[in-house]
C-alpha cells in the first residue's frame, strides 16, 4: 500500500463544509466483490487435504493451522497433574460463561479455563445489542426469517429456529442473572432496528451491551459455587478414548509456568471464540489478543467436521489510525446514523449503507487504486466523517456513540473535529464447527458454542445474533452437556493426533507448522516456545 | 496487631529508665520516694537550660528516626503559640517486634510525665498528648491513674506556673492503625480525624495540630529527658557506648532462648544482646538474620554480629536501629515466609492515600504469599524485584520505603530462598 | 502523548522514546500505547493483555513518573520518556460470595448486602479507589450510595465500569468496590427490570409451548 494520498496532505485537504457529490452509481457488485473482497482473493482459498473437511475450501493460513502438527506428544504428559470433573468449559467469553452456568445450575461440576482473564473476550467489545423478538408486531418466524435471509439462506434452519426461540427466554435469563437494558419511559426494553432486520429487534444497553453481559456473567461465574474458573490456561490440545473417537477431556497448560495439565470429563464444550488474531490476508482485526483460532484446530484434529471455513466477515469501519486502535470497530451505527465514507481526493466512492461486504470492497478498492489515505508503507485507509455528521447533528456523538468518543479521547483524537480514519478489519468467522441444536459437535463428548461453532449465521452475521448465539447455544450445550452420564474407567490418549499424523503423512503434508497458535507472534513475546 | 502479646513482656537488663527503682506504676509517693520530680523543680527553676543540656546529651529520636530530638525542640522553642503548642508523647507502638513503650507506660508512667511535662516547660508547650496504642489496656490505665494523680497533685500547678499559663494533660488512645504512629498522622488522630499521613510541607513544628506548633516524641524519647535534666548531659552520654548516647531499649525477640526487653547501652553489639543477655539462640542454631527495625529496615546477618547497635553505626552498614526492635530467626525459620508476613503487616497497615503504596505493598503481599505457598513462579518473582525498583520514594510518608527496603534486602541476602520456592 | 492526525508522523521520523517496561529498557515510537511498546521491545511474559481498547480491564500497571507512582491500563496509556512500567499480576479471587439466586425478594437486600459486603460501611475516605480508577468513575461515592442501600444509583456510578479491580486494590478497608458496583447493578435488574413487552411475549410462547403439548397429548 505505498500509493494513496499522504496523511497530512489528505487532511490538509479535508473539509467537513464542502457540498459532496453522491458516490457513483454501483453497477456490478459481483465483479465489485470478486475483485476486492478478501473472501474472493486469488489465492486466500485452498481445499483441505485431510480431516473430516477434505476437499472442502478453506482459507488458506486456517487450513495450515488445520493441518498443523500437534504440540505435544504422549511423552510430554508424563507426570502431569490430573484433574477429574464433569464438565470442562474451554473459554471464557459470555459462551463460555453461558455454558458453564447452565452446567453447573444443572448439577454438574464445572471446570473453566480461559487463556487469558475471565471476560477478557469479543463479547466484552460487543457495542450493538442482542437479537430477541419481543415487540408486539414482531415473531420468531420474522427473526428466523431476517436471520436466514441475512446468511444468504446457507444457515441451518434448525439452528436457527432454536436461536431465535430462545431470544426472549435469554433475556429473562440474562436480567435474572443482573444484567440491565436500556428502557424506554414505559418500562419496556428499548429496541433498535439494525442492518439486515425487518422490525426493530435489538435489546441494548447504551453502547455498552457486551461490557454489560460479561461482567455480570463473569461474576455469576466467580461467585458460582460449583464452577472452578482456570486463568492463563490454554487449551492445547483434546484427549480421545482409546480409538480416538470420543472427546474425554483436554490438555490445559499454563501461560504463566508452562506446566501442562490433564482434565478427565465427560464432556468438553470449546467456547474458544474467533480467529481475528491471525490476521487472515494481512487484515487488521477488531478481535481481543486471544483469538487466535484454536478451538477450530483442536475440534479438526479430534475428528469434527467444520463449515463455511472461507467465510468472514470483514467489518468496513476499523480503525486505521492511531496504531494502538488499529482493526478496532467504529459501530456501524455512525454509517446509519449519516456519517459518510470519503476517499483521499475527498471524494464519496459507495453508498454507506450498502451490506458490509460490499462497502468493505468498495473501501479496498480506493486504498489499492491510489485514492486512499496513506499513513505509512502498511497502513491506509479513507475518511470517516465524523464532523460533517456532527454539524448535521450537534450533539450527536457524545449522546450516541459514548464508547467510541471515550476511546478516541484518550488517543487525543476528536471525532467531532477530524474524520477518523477506517480500514476493513477482520471482525467474525461466519462459519465454526458443525453443531446441533444442543451445540454437540460430530465428535462424542465434543460441543461448541458461540464464534467457535458454525451453521447458524450463513456466510453473514447480522448485528445482534452473536451475543444470543453465545447465550442461547451457550446455555442449551451446557445442559447437554450435563446430560452426559458416562462415568466408565477413562482412559486418556491422544489417538486422534496419531490419527491425524498418519493422514498428513499419508497426503504428504509439510507438517513444518505447529497449532494452536494461542498467542499472536507478536504478542508471545518469547513465553510460548514450546 | 495479632504480634501484640498482652502479656508483659520479660525486662532483661535495666540501667536507666527500667530500673527497678523507677518501676512503681501509677504510685507517685513511691516515685518521688525514689527521686521523682527532681527534674522537675530544676526545670522549673531555669526552663531554659533544659534545651541546652538535652541539646548537650545529643538525644535521639528513639520511635525510629534517631533524628537529633532537641534539633525538633528548637524548631518548636522558635515558634510562637498559635494560641496552642502541642506535645504529643508518641505510644501508639504497633509494629511487629517493638514492644518498649509500653513497658515504660505500664511501669513507670510518672517518668513519663515528668518527662512530658519538663519538656513541654522547655519549649513552651502548653498541651501535652500522651497518645498510646488503644489495645494496651494496661498502659492505658496506669496512664489514666498517673494523670490524675498529676492533676492532683501540686507538680502541674507548679509547671502551669513557671509557663505562665495552664498545662493541660490528655490521655488519648490511638485509632489501632499502624500507620497512627507516623507523625503527621497522629496529629490527624488528636484532631478527630483518621490518622492519614500528612503531605510536608508545612512541618509540625510549624503548622500541627489545629495549625500550632506541635512536637512528636516517642515514649521512650521523653522518658529519658528527666535524667538527662537531673544528672546531665555528660553523664548521659558517658552510658553509651563508641558514638551512642544513653541508653536503648532493645525489643529481642525470635528464636532465643530469653526474649524480652533489654536496657542496654546505646552502641551494644548485637552479639553481646543476642547471647549474653538473651540467651543465645534456640536449639543452639546458626543464627541466620535479625529483621531491625520493626521491621522496615535492611536484613542483619551473622557478619554484622559485632556492629554496634547506635543509629549512626547501623545507618553506615546501611541498615537502621528503628525501635530498637531485633527480631532473631536462626537456621531453619524460612526467610520467605517471614518477609510475607512481614509484608502483609504492611499492605494491611497502608493507608490508602497513595495507590503506588496501598497497591504496591497489597501487589508484593500477594506475590510473597503465592511463592511461600509454593504457587509462584519465575514472573512472580521478577515483578516483586521490578516493583522494589520502581516503588521507594513514591509514598507520602515512609512506608512504602519501609516496605521495599525490607524485601530488597532479603533478596539481597537470601535469593536462592526465593528461587527454590517458585513452583 | 500522541497526538492527533494532524501530528502523526510516519514511524521512524520521529526520535525514539525510551522507557523501561516490567525493568526492561524499551525503546518506543511516540504515539504507542505501552502494549504495544511492550510487544515492540520484546518484553518476555506480557500475557495480561486482552482487548486492546480499555474495556475488558486486563492490562493492569503501575507506572512511576518522576517520583510518582499511579496504576492503569497499559492499552489506554502511551509511551513518555522515562516512564516506568510495571504490568501486575492478575486481581486474586474476590473474597465476598454470594448467588444472586439466592436472594428470595428484595426486601431483605440491605441486611445481606451488609453481610455480604461488611467493609462497605468502613470506607475511610482515603479517595485512593478514585484515584486508582482508569475510568474516571466517583467510585467511594458509589460505594457510599450502595452501603445506603440506594443501589440504582449506586449502579449507574459504575456504569463505565471495566472489572480491572483497581480500586479493590487499592482499597486498604478491603471492601471490592468494584464487586459491590456490580452487586448494585444486579440486584437493581434482578427485582426491577420488569419490562411489559418482553413479559408479554414469554407468555405467549408459554401458552403456544403448552398447546402444542395439549395437541401431542391428544395425539396419543
Amino acid at each position: 500500500m505505498s500509493n494513496g494520498i499522504p496523511l497530512a496532505e489528505a487532511l490538509a485537504r479535508y473539509r467537513a463544509d464542502t457540498d459532496l457529490a453522491p458516490p457513483p452509481a454501483l453497477t456490478d457488485i459481483d465483479a465489485l466483490l470478486n475483485a476486492y473482497h478478501p473472501d474472493h482473493l486469488r489465492d486466500s482459498v485452498t481445499k483441505l487435504a485431510v480431516g473430516a473437511n477434505a476437499g472442502d475450501n478453506c482459507q488458506r493460513e486456517l487450513a495450515g493451522l488445520l493441518q498443523a502438527e500437534a504440540f505435544i506428544d504422549e511423552a510430554d504428559l508424563a507426570g502431569a497433574p490430573v484433574t477429574d470433573i464433569d464438565v470442562l468449559v474451554i473459554g471464557g467469553g459470555g459462551a463460555g460463561c453461558a455454558a458453564a452456568l447452565a452446567a453447573a445450575e444443572n448439577g454438574a461440576r464445572v471446570l473453566l479455563a480461559t487463556k487469558l482473564r475471565l471476560g477478557d473476550s469479543n463479547t466484552v467489545m460487543a457495542e450493538g445489542g442482542i437479537q430477541a423478538a419481543i415487540e408486539p408486531d414482531d415473531s420468531i418466524q420474522r427473526h428466523i426469517q431476517d436471520t436466514l435471509r441475512g446468511g444468504h439462506h446457507l444457515g441451518d434452519p434448525a439452528l436457527v429456529s432454536a436461536l431465535a426461540g430462545d431470544g426472549p427466554e435469554v433475556l429473562h435469563w440474562l436480567i435474572s442473572q443482573g444484567m440491565q437494558f436500556d428502557q424506554t419511559p414505559s418500562g419496556d426494553l428499548h429496541t433498535r432496528r439494525a442492518g439486515g432486520m425487518s422490525t426493530p429487534r435489538l435489546v441494548h444497553c447504551r453502547d455498552y451491551t457486551g461490557l454489560e453481559m460479561m461482567r455480570v456473567l463473569r461474576e455469576a461465574v466467580i461467585q458460582h459455587r460449583s464452577i472452578e474458573v482456570w486463568e492463563q490456561s490454554p487449551a492445547v490440545e483434546l484427549l480421545s478414548n482409546e480409538v480416538g473417537q470420543k472427546c474425554v477431556g483436554a490438555v490445559l497448560t499454563s501461560l504463566l509456568d508452562g506446566q501442562l495439565r490433564i482434565v478427565r470429563t465427560r464432556s468438553v464444550i470449546l467456547a474458544t471464540g474467533g480467529l481475528g488474531r491471525l490476521h487472515l490476508n494481512g487484515f487488521p482485526t477488531s478481535n481481543h489478543l486471544g483469538a487466535t483460532g484454536d478451538g477450530l484446530v483442536l475440534a479438526y484434529r479430534i475428528g469434527a467436521r467444520l463449515c463455511e471455513l472461507d467465510s468472514f466477515q470483514y467489518h468496513p469501519t476499523g480503525l486505521a489510525h492511531p496504531s494502538h486502535l488499529a482493526g478496532k470497530l467504529v459501530t456501524e451505527g455512525v454509517r446509519a446514523a449519516g456519517a459518510l465514507l470519503i476517499n483521499g481526493l475527498g471524494q464519496r466512492f459507495i453508498d454507506e449503507l450498502q451490506p458490509r461486504d460490499v462497502v468493505c470492497a468498495a473501501i479496498l478498492r480506493e486504498c489499492s487504486e491510489g485514492r486512499g489515505v496513506r499513513v505509512d508503507d502498511q497502513h491506509a485507509g479513507v475518511w470517516l466523517d465524523t464532523p460533517r455528521l456532527e454539524r448535521a447533528n450537534p450533539g450527536i456523538l457524545e449522546q450516541q456513540f459514548t464508547s467510541l468518543m471515550t476511546r478516541t479521547h484518550v488517543a487525543g483524537i476528536d471525532p467531532r473535529r477530524e474524520p477518523l480514519l477506517v480500514h476493513p478489519t477482520l471482525h467474525y468467522q461466519n462459519g465454526g464447527a458443525v453443531i446441533d441444536v444442543n451445540g454437540a459437535t460430530t465428535v462424542p463428548g465434543l460441543y461448541a458454542v458461540g464464534e467457535v461453532a458454525g451453521g447458524i449465521h450463513g456466510r453473514n452475521r447480522l448485528m445482534g445474533n452473536a451475543l444470543l448465539e453465545i447465550i442461547s447455544f451457550g446455555r442449551r450445550a451446557g445442559v447437554a452437556a450435563t446430560a452426559d452420564r458416562d462415568r466408565g474407567p477413562k482412559k486418556v490418549t491422544l489417538e486422534h493426533v496419531n490419527n491425524l499424523r498418519r493422514a498428513l503423512t499419508l497426503a504428504g503434508m509439510p507438517m513444518t507448522q505447529r497449532a494452536p497458535q494461542v498467542l499472536p507472534a507478536y504478542a508471545a513475546g518469547g513465553i510460548w516456545n514450546r | 496487631m495479632e504480634s501484640l502479646s498482652m502479656e508483659m513482656p520479660r525486662v532483661g537488663v535495666s540501667q536507666v529508665l527500667l530500673h527497678p527503682d523507677r518501676r512503681v506504676g501509677a504510685d507517685m509517693a513511691r516515685w518521688r520516694s525514689s527521686g521523682g520530680g527532681a527534674a522537675l523543680a530544676r526545670a522549673i527553676q531555669n526552663p531554659a537550660a533544659v534545651l541546652a543540656e538535652v541539646k548537650q546529651a545529643d538525644l535521639r529520636g528513639l520511635g525510629g528516626s534517631g533524628f537529633p530530638a532537641w534539633r525538633k525542640w528548637e524548631f518548636v522553642a522558635a515558634e510562637a503559640p498559635k494560641p496552642d503548642k502541642y506535645l504529643i508523647v508518641n505510644g501508639n507502638e504497633d509494629e511487629p517486634g517493638t514492644f518498649k513503650d509500653r513497658v515504660l507506660l505500664e511501669e513507670t508512667p510518672h517518668q513519663v510525665i515528668e518527662g512530658a511535662v519538663v519538656t513541654a516547660l522547655a519549649i513552651g508547650v502548653n498541651r501535652v498528648v500522651f497518645y498510646t496504642n488503644p489495645d494496651l489496656t494496661r498502659s492505658l490505665a496506669a496512664m489514666k491513674a498517673a494523670i490524675e494523680q498529676w492533676q492532683a497533685s501540686d507538680l502541674l500547678a507548679q509547671a502551669s506556673t513557671a509557663l505562665g499559663r495552664p498545662m493541660e494533660l490528655q490521655l488519648l488512645p490511638g485509632s489501632g492503625h499502624y500507620i497512627g504512629g507516623e507523625e503527621t498522622a497522629s496529629m490527624e488522630w488528636v484532631e478527630g480525624r483518621f490518622p492519614f499521613p500528612r503531605g510536608k510541607p508545612p512541618y509540625p513544628a510549624q503548622a500541627g495540630v489545629h495549625g500550632c506548633p506541635t512536637l512528636i516524641n516517642n515514649v521512650e524519647t521523653i522518658a529519658n529527658v528527666p535524667h538527662i535534666v537531673a544528672q546531665g548531659a555528660a553523664w548521659f552520654r558517658a552510658l553509651g557506648i563508641g558514638v551512642g548516647t544513653g541508653t536503648k531499649l532493645y525489643s529481642l525477640s525470635g528464636d532465643v532462648l530469653h526474649p524480652g526487653v533489654f536496657e542496654l547501652p546505646m552502641g551494644t553489639p548485637l552479639r553481646e544482646l543476642i547471647y549474653t543477655h538473651g540467651g543465645g539462640l534456640l536449639s543452639g542454631k546458626p543464627l541466620k538474620a535479625v529483621f531491625t527495625g520493626g521491621p522496615s529496615s535492611t536484613l542483619l546477618t551473622p557478619v554484622d554480629l559485632d556492629v554496634a547497635m547506635d543509629f549512626d553505626s547501623l545507618r553506615a552498614r546501611g541498615a537502621n536501629l528503628g525501635t530498637g526492635a531485633m527480631i532473631v530467626i536462626s537456621e531453619g525459620t524460612g526467610i520467605v515466609k517471614r518477609v510475607a508476613e512481614y509484608e502483609r503487616f504492611f499492605a494491611h497497615s497502608s493507608c490508602g492515600q497513595c495507590n503506588s503504596c496501598k497497591v504496591g505493598t497489597a501487589t508484593m503481599s500477594r506475590l510473597l504469599d503465592r511463592i511461600d505457598t509454593g504457587c509462584g513462579t519465575a514472573t512472580d518473582l521478577t515483578t516483586l524485584k521490578n516493583l522494589c525498583t520502581m516503588l521507594p520514594g513514591s509514598g507520602r510518608c515512609h512506608l512504602i520505603n519501609g516496605a521495599v527496603q525490607l524485601l530488597d534486602s532479603a533478596f539481597h541476602h537470601f535469593p536462592d530462598e526465593f528461587k527454590q520456592a517458585l513452583h | 502523548m500522541t497526538t492527533s492526525n494532524t501530528t502523526a508522523t510516519e514511524s521512524g521520523q520521529t526520535p525514539d522514546v525510551a522507557l523501561t517496561i516490567n525493568g526492561l529498557a524499551v525503546n518506543a515510537h511516540p504515539g504507542m500505547s505501552l502494549v504495544e511498546a511492550a510487544w515492540h521491545g520484546g518484553v518476555p511474559q506480557v500475557t495480561s493483555v486482552g482487548c486492546l481498547e480499555g474495556v475488558c480491564g486486563s492490562c493492569r500497571v503501575m507506572l512511576r513518573r518522576g517520583k510518582e507512582v499511579t496504576v492503569g491500563l497499559a492499552c489506554q496509556t502511551f509511551v513518555e520518556d522515562n516512564i516506568e512500567v510495571v504490568f501486575m499480576p492478575p486481581a486474586s479471587a474476590p473474597q465476598h460470595h454470594y448467588e444472586i439466586s439466592d436472594f428470595k425478594d428484595g426486601w431483605d437486600i440491605h441486611a445481606r448486602f451488609h453481610k455480604i459486603f461488611p467493609e462497605a460501611s468502613r470506607c475511610r475516605h482515603c479517595h485512593g479507589c478514585d484515584k486508582a480508577c482508569p475510568k474516571g468513575i466517583t467510585v467511594e461515592n458509589g460505594v457510599a450510595l450502595a452501603a445506603a442501600g440506594r443501589y440504582r444509583e449506586a449502579g449507574e456510578a459504575f456504569f463505565e465500569c471495566v472489572m480491572c479491580e483497581l480500586c479493590d486494590a487499592a482499597c486498604p478497608e478491603l471492601i471490592a468496590p468494584a464487586h459491590v458496583g456490580l452487586f448494585s447493578r444486579r440486584v437493581t435488574a434482578h427485582f426491577h427490570l420488569r419490562p411489559p413487552n418482553l413479559i408479554h411475549r414469554l407468555e405467549e410462547l408459554r401458552q403456544e409451548r403448552m398447546e402444542t403439548c395439549r395437541d401431542e397429548d391428544n395425539k396419543k
